[in-house]
Formats: structure tokens, sequence, C-alpha cells
């Protein structure tokens, strides 16, 4: 009820604004225009708001920034709590109406309004079905020497991976951080590389046990009707929540930014609106089997079979404060090296 | 032209608390596995290129006239879609591993031993396949303009083809044969997608870790800087060691080389060679594109929005062309006027070498910067605004396709302009011709098979960019290669195979007739 309240009032101030255009919304993406169409068909459906969608990799935020005044962007979307602090390090922000975030848990705002996360994936393990019977397993098991020689892993300087180190820099102190990266970097089973989904490949293969990966890609394996062999590599392991048992499975966002210059400002505010109303909500919780950052919308029924995601607490800003010293310790320890003994 | 470097180099000063760490620790290695690669490449693609060229122009063994254009072939395909077929032959899951596991009866990889594609020989190699054919183009150009005085020389005096090979055709073709290695290796350098799918720890990566995971625009460019720097100086080095030197043979000796019949067994090894090369350039990643492509449309999964990209791809591609050959003829005509070798214009070539993404950073910059003036202009004199008309429009990607490959027309077109020489423009203007009658009746006539190849290569160079044309291009706008990353990038392979076929296919028209053409006319 308060929501449809809060976009017929954006609605009418939209009428009242003096530059009436044609009411659309232009998208500045880091995902991809598949994975957002559902949502902006829906979007689009329900409030007559046309959206362009364009499609950006790195840069989007020097662009935007560059761009300036005159940037057609209206949102910009993105994953990784990195990429959202560099939007708002570089300024191209305005503040997201608390009244659109009131309903969001604390730790996915940003503050000021900078940003708002939109889902939330964990950065687990996979492991091998036949080869490990732990239950429990912990990111500080990953340096034991039980593990030796049979850790894959995509890059250190991954977003992902970034993300990651920095959450157990912000835990245990870069020292102790230092000395768990330079354990996990020798008992991996070969030298970073490929993506998270050939990491799954590597252990269907044989050539490791465990790899760490984000949950959303077991539930895309399994129902990857394109490339059935995929169902096939996911079958052959099991996901594990690390550090389950002391609540601290490493979490890592997607995310919305209200571009500062947006030339169309209420149709933009409805939008993101809209992707935390329990309808959009539902979509990303079922089409791209990401957790729902909305309290009260349910991950899909895939995702809840692999087990009770038990997240880690620590501030996101925290994560993003520690990334350059993350990715420094990854470089200083030559991670993407592989195993040094 | 040098408007992006400069903007980089402004970019750089921005925040000058050098990073101590960034490059005392990271450089090292970047710069020894980034050589290492160089190395590979520039040691494969003169070794397959200069002995294609060779073999082509030299011998008659079966099938040489189908082999002198197929030799072009592998350059239709972009390094990352090369990267990305190789590695779903290769791996695990691949036809080969498959046919090793059902054959043997193993079951896991530890049980045999199979390389690892992902890996730095794994990346020279396949990245070799695609490129060397720039040095098959540059090399074969110059076996066709070269006289068969010297040859026929060489084997009057008794010398048999290895001895010519290494005493002649070697040292006089360096020139060509540094042109086509350079353009090679500044391919690997402005590779993002290949060598992040290989694992590569290159320069181009330690650029974009400290751009986006450490914030550092500023450190990132000083890094993109140094490398550019470090191959300036390289190909620097390498035109002042031969700076006296005159390689080029007057084309008047009319002594056309002459092609020399191998025997049978020969023959066909030397057949047996070319098909090899042509089969792992073009053969396999074409065949992976095929059948994942015949997949995707027998199940009526094919997306419309792929003819609009395909329209924009043929259009920016030959706006870029255009462009190009226009800028580089002038560039070039500059250069031999002056006969010298001018600073600024050797800035330009460097934006062949800038990783895609960087590049287009320093083009946003300005061209940014210029749209804020434009529209204050214009709402001070007008009330108006008038938007991104530079940075917001696809003048910025043909800007892009015009710094990123000039040097390739501009080196082109000087190359002939040297050749022909101005005797020909002289006459013209003695006779009264003035300067426009000469230009149209003269020169662009005389110089085009010069420019129908710098127009083909930059044609095929365009279709195949992605980085730049990602980060620039107008809301609403895709290309074909656009829409083979977003769909790569989320591991949807089998739908970016058919945008990526269209590439291939696109490509291949001006590749084949570009190579027809030259073919003819020397």
């Amino acid at each position: 009820m308060k929501r449809t309240l809060i976009l017929a009032a954006l609605g009418a101030a939209s009428f009242g604004a003096t530059n009436v255009q044609a009411e659309e919304v232009n998208i500045y993406s880091l995902r991809q225009p598949e994975l957002l169409a559902p949502l902006t068909a829906a979007f689009e459906e329900k409030t007559g708001i046309k959206t362009n969608v364009l499609f950006v990799k790195d840069g989007v935020v020097d662009r935007v920034a560059s761009e300036g005044e005159n940037s057609p962007a209206d949102v910009v979307m993105t994953v990784d709590i990195g990429r959202l602090d560099a939007a708002k390090q570089a300024g191209i922000w305005q503040p997201i109406p608390q009244d659109i975030t009131a309903d969001v848990p604390a730790n996915f705002v940003e503050p000021d309004g900078a940003w708002v996360a939109l889902t939330a994936r964990a950065r687990v393990f996979y492991v091998s079905k036949d080869r490990v019977d732990a239950e429990n397993l912990s990111y500080a098991d990953l340096a034991s020497d039980e593990w030796a020689g049979r850790v894959c892993t995509r890059s250190g300087q991954h977003a992902y991976s970034i993300g990651l180190v920095a959450s157990q820099i912000a835990h245990n102190g870069e020292e102790a951080t230092k000395e768990w990266l330079e354990g996990v970097r020798d008992n991996l089973a070969r030298k970073p590389t490929g993506n998270d989904r050939a990491q799954v490949q590597a252990i269907y293969s044989g050539e490791c046990d465990l790899a760490i990966g984000n949950t959303y890609y077991m539930g895309k394996m399994l129902t990857n009707d394109a490339e059935p062999e995929q169902k096939e590599w996911a079958a052959s392991v099991r996901l594990v929540y690390p550090d389950a048992e002391q609540s601290k499975t490493h979490v890592n966002i997607s995310g919305v930014v209200l571009a500062k210059h947006a030339p169309n400002e209420d149709a933009a505010k409805q939008f993101i609106d809209f992707l935390l109303s329990d309808e959009a909500q539902a979509i990303y919780a079922e089409t791209n089997f990401e957790f729902p950052i909305m309290p009260g919308v349910e991950a899909s029924d895939l995702v809840q079979s692999w087990g009770e995601l038990k997240a880690d607490s620590l501030p996101l800003a925290e994560i993003a404060d520690k990334r350059d010293e993350a990715s420094k310790l990854v470089d200083e320890v030559k991670f993407d090296e592989g195993p040094q003994n | 032209m040098a408007l992006p470097i400069l903007a980089l180099a402004f970019l750089a000063l921005g925040r000058f608390s050098v990073e101590g760490g960034l490059f005392s620790r990271m450089l090292p290695v970047a710069l020894t596995e980034t050589g290492l690669l160089l190395l590979f490449v520039g040691v494969f693609t003169a070794i397959v290129g200069l002995m294609s060229a060779w073999l082509v122009s030299s011998f008659e063994f079966p099938g040489r006239k189908l082999f002198q254009w197929a030799f072009i072939l592998p350059l239709a395909i972009p390094t990352y879609i090369s990267a990305y077929a190789w590695v779903e032959v290769m791996e695990f899951t691949g036809p080969i591993q498959t046919t090793i596991r059902a054959v043997t009866g193993a079951k896991t990889i530890r049980e045999y031993w199979f390389p690892d594609i992902r890996s730095l020989e794994g990346a020279a190699i396949v990245m070799s396949l695609v490129l060397y054919p720039y040095v098959y183009l540059s090399c074969r150009a110059f076996f066709l303009m070269q006289s068969g005085a010297l040859v026929a020389a060489s084997r009057a005096l008794g010398a048999n083809a290895w001895r010519t090979f290494f005493a002649i055709i070697l040292p006089l073709s360096r020139p060509a044969l540094i042109v086509g290695v350079t353009l090679a290796l500044m391919e690997v350098l402005n590779d993002v997608g290949a060598v992040e799918f290989f694992g590569v720890n290159s320069i181009t990566k330690i650029v974009y870790t400290t751009w986006l995971n450490r914030s550092n625009l500023p450190g990132a460019a000083q890094l993109a800087l140094t490398a550019i720097l470090l191959i300036g100086t390289l190909i620097w080095l390498e035109q002042y060691a031969r700076r006296r030197r005159d390689y080029l043979t007057r084309r008047d000796s009319r002594v056309p080389p002459s092609l020399i019949k191998l025997s049978m067994p020969v023959g066909l090894l030397v057949t047996a060679f070319c098909a090899g090369v042509v089969f792992l350039g073009f053969g396999v990643p074409v065949l992976e594109l095929l059948s994942t492509s015949i997949n995707r449309v027998m199940r009526g999964a094919l997306r419309p929005a792929i003819w609009p990209a395909f329209i924009n791809t043929i259009m920016l591609a030959a706006g870029g062309a255009l462009l190009c050959v226009s800028i580089g003829y002038f560039t070039a005509r500059k250069m031999i006027n002056r006969d010298g070798r001018g600073g600024w214009s050797f800035l330009a070539t460097f934006g062949y070498a800038v990783p895609g993404t960087i590049l287009a950073i320093g083009i946003l910059v300005p061209l940014g910067f210029l749209d804020g003036l434009i529209n204050d202009g214009t709402r001070a004199i007008w009330g108006v605004t008038v938007g991104l008309i530079l940075s917001g429009s696809p003048i910025a990607i043909l800007y892009a396709y015009t710094v990123r490959f000039l040097t390739v027309s501009h080196n082109n077109i000087e190359a002939a302009m040297k050749k022909r020489g101005l005797n020909l423009l002289d006459a013209s203007h003695i006779l009264g011709a003035n300067k426009w009658r000469t230009l149209i009746e003269i020169d662009l006539p005389t110089l085009r098979p010069a420019l129908v190849a710098a127009m083909t290569l930059v044609f095929v160079e365009c279709i195949k960019e992605l980085p730049a044309t990602l980060l620039l291009r107008p809301i609403g706008l895709e290309t074909l290669s656009t829409f083979v990353y977003a769909e790569a990038s989320i591991e949807n392979f089998e739908a970016a195979a058919v945008p990526a076929l269209l590439i291939v296919l696109i490509a291949l028209v001006p590749a084949i007739l570009g190579g027809r053409l030259q073919g003819n006319h020397s």
C-alpha cells in the first residue's frame, strides 16, 4: 500500500515537472541485457515508462563522470560493492530518497543514499561429491595442509576475489590475511585462471576437489539447457557455505546508483522503487538465483535446497575500504602466479 | 590523433604519488609475462608469416593459388573469439580430451597428460595462429614487388633455394617482416579478452587491476604509458638501426619473380604445411562456431536484435575505413614530402598499442570536456542544450577507430608512395595539370592497390574491435562485437556463436577481395 502511494506521488510529481518529455529511463548497466530483460519488461508494463539499456563493462563510472551534466544516464546498475563504492567516490550520484529505501536492511543501503543494493550473492565453496565428505568448512581451511593441491579459484584480482580477501582483512587484520593468502596460494591445484564455472568444470575433470565461486552459478549451471554438459559439471559438486557456524559467509551485492544529473529523475526513482518491490525481487530470485535483499521475499526453492545462508554481518562499507589493501596483498603474495613451492 | 595519448598523460599526472609498490612489485612480473608473450608471438608469426609468403610467391605446388588468399583467412577472426573456440576444443569436456578418455578409459585428468591451453604458451600459439596474416600480407606484398633479378642471380651462382632464402630473401625482407610483426605485436598488447581468458598476467591486466580494484586511474594511465614508451623505444631502435639502408630495389628491372616447380613429394609436403596453418588458424575456430551456431539456429533461438547490430557494424567499419584511409593518405603525403620521420605522427601510431578500454577513457575525457563547452555555448547563445553531440554519438567510436587504426592505413600508403616515387606527379605538374587533376588522375589511381589494401585492413579491424566500441557507443547502439561480448560475459557462449560467426563472415569478404586485388595489381 505504502509503495503504491509513493508511486502515485512520484507519478503526480512527474506530471507537475516543467519539462515534460516522453517518459523513459536510461539505464547504464554492468549487468547484461538478458539478465535485465525480465525486470525492464515488467517495469514497462506496469508504468508505461520506456527503458533504454546501455550495457557497458569496465569504465562505466568514468564514462558517466566525463559526460558530466549532459549525461543521459538516469541510473547506473552494477555488481560488486567495490564498483558501487567507486561510483560514490567519483561523485556521479545523487541521494536516493529515503522513502524508497525505508524497508531496506541498513547494511544494504549506503548511509547517504549513494547506492542501494538489489541482490546479494554469497562467495561459497563447490566441493566434489565423490572426494570430499566434510560438511562444515571455513575460509581458513583453504590454507590448511589437508587441502594441498586440491583448491581451484579464478584470478585473485577479480572483483569477487578481492571482496572476499577484503572481508578477511576486515575480520583478521592484514598480517593474518597475508599468511592465509599464501597458504591458499600454495594449496592451489593450478594457476588461477578462467571464471567461476571453469572452476566447477575443473572439479568435474578431477583436477581439483574444492573451488571458490558465487552461489548463483550453481543454479545457472543446473538449469543450463543450452549447454547441457554444464548440468553434468554441476551434478558432480555440492555447495558448502563456508563459516556458516560462525554466521560469517562472505556476501557481495549488486546495486543501483541514481545518477547525479539524471535527466529523467522521477522515472529513475520509480525504476529504483520498482527494483526493490516484491515483484522485482522475486524475478531476481527466480531467474538469476540471487538472494533478494528485501525482507519477506524468499530465495528460489533451488537456492533454498542448498542450505541456509548465514551471511557475514560485516558492514559492506568496511569491505569497500579494504579493497585497495586486498588488491595489493594479492599482488604481494603473487597469488595469480600459483603455488610457490 | 595524439589527443587521447595526451589526455592519458594528463590523467597520469593527476595523482603524482606514484605507488612505489605498484611499479616495483607487479611491473617486473607483468613485463616478463608480456615480454615472453610478445617474444613467442613475434617469433611464431615471423616464421609462419614469412614462410607462407615465401612459399606461395617462389614455388609452384598443388593448391598454391588457393593458399595465396586462404592464408589471409585467419585475419577475419578476432583474438578473443579464437581464444574462446580453442578453449572449447582443448578443454576437459572438449572433443579431443573426450576422445582420449573414451579410448584409454581414463576418468579424470590426473590419469593422463594433456597440455593446458589456459597458459602463456597456449595464449601465444592461439594468438599467433590468427595474427600471422599481418606478416604474410606485408611479406607477400614485398615479394610481389621485388624484382626477380636478385633471386635469379643467386640461383645462377649455384645457390639452392635454402641458401637463397637465408642469404637473399631473409635480409631483404627485413623491413616487411618488421612491419608485419609490429602490427601483430601491437594487436597482442591491446588485447584484453584473450589474455584474461588464458590467465596471462600481462601488463594489460595490471593496468586494469590498478584502475578498477584500486580506483587509481592515474596509476593505470602511468602503467599504460610506460608500456607504450617501451614499445615506442623498440620501434624507434629498429628504425634507427636501418636508417641508412635502402632496401627497396627499383622495379625498373622488369624481371618477374619466377616460380620454381617443386617435385611431387616435396610439393605435397608444402601443401600439407599450408593446409595445416590455415586449418589451425581458421578451420578450427570456424568449425567450432559453426557447430554451435547451427545448434542455436535449429532451436530457433536467434534474437532479432542481431540484424540492426549487423547494419551498425558495417556502417561504423566503413566509416572508420574511409576516415583512416583519407587521413592516412595525407599523413603519408606529409612524411614523403618532408622526407623525415615526424615526431608527432610517430606519437599518433601509439594509438594502436594502447589497450582499447584505456584508449577509450583517453577519448572520453577530452570529448566530454568539449561537449561541456559546446553545451555551455549553445545555452548562452540560443538557450538550448544540444546534449552529448561528440561523446554520446557514433563520432566517439569513429574517432577511436581512427586513433587505433591510422597506423595501419598510414604505413600501407606511405610504403606505396615511397615505392612509386614522385616522378609521375612531377611530370603531371610540368605538363600543366593542377593539383586536383593530378590527385584524381595520377596520384590516387597509381596508389590504388595500397589504398584498397589499407581500406580492407582497417575495415576488418573495425569490425573486430571490441573494448572501445563497448565503452563509447551511444545508448541503444549495438554492434556484432558488443553482442558477442554481452552473451559471452554471461558465459552464454552458444548465443555468442551466431554473431561471432557473422563477424567472421563480414570480415572475410573484404579480406578475400582485398587479397585478390592486391595480387592482381602487383
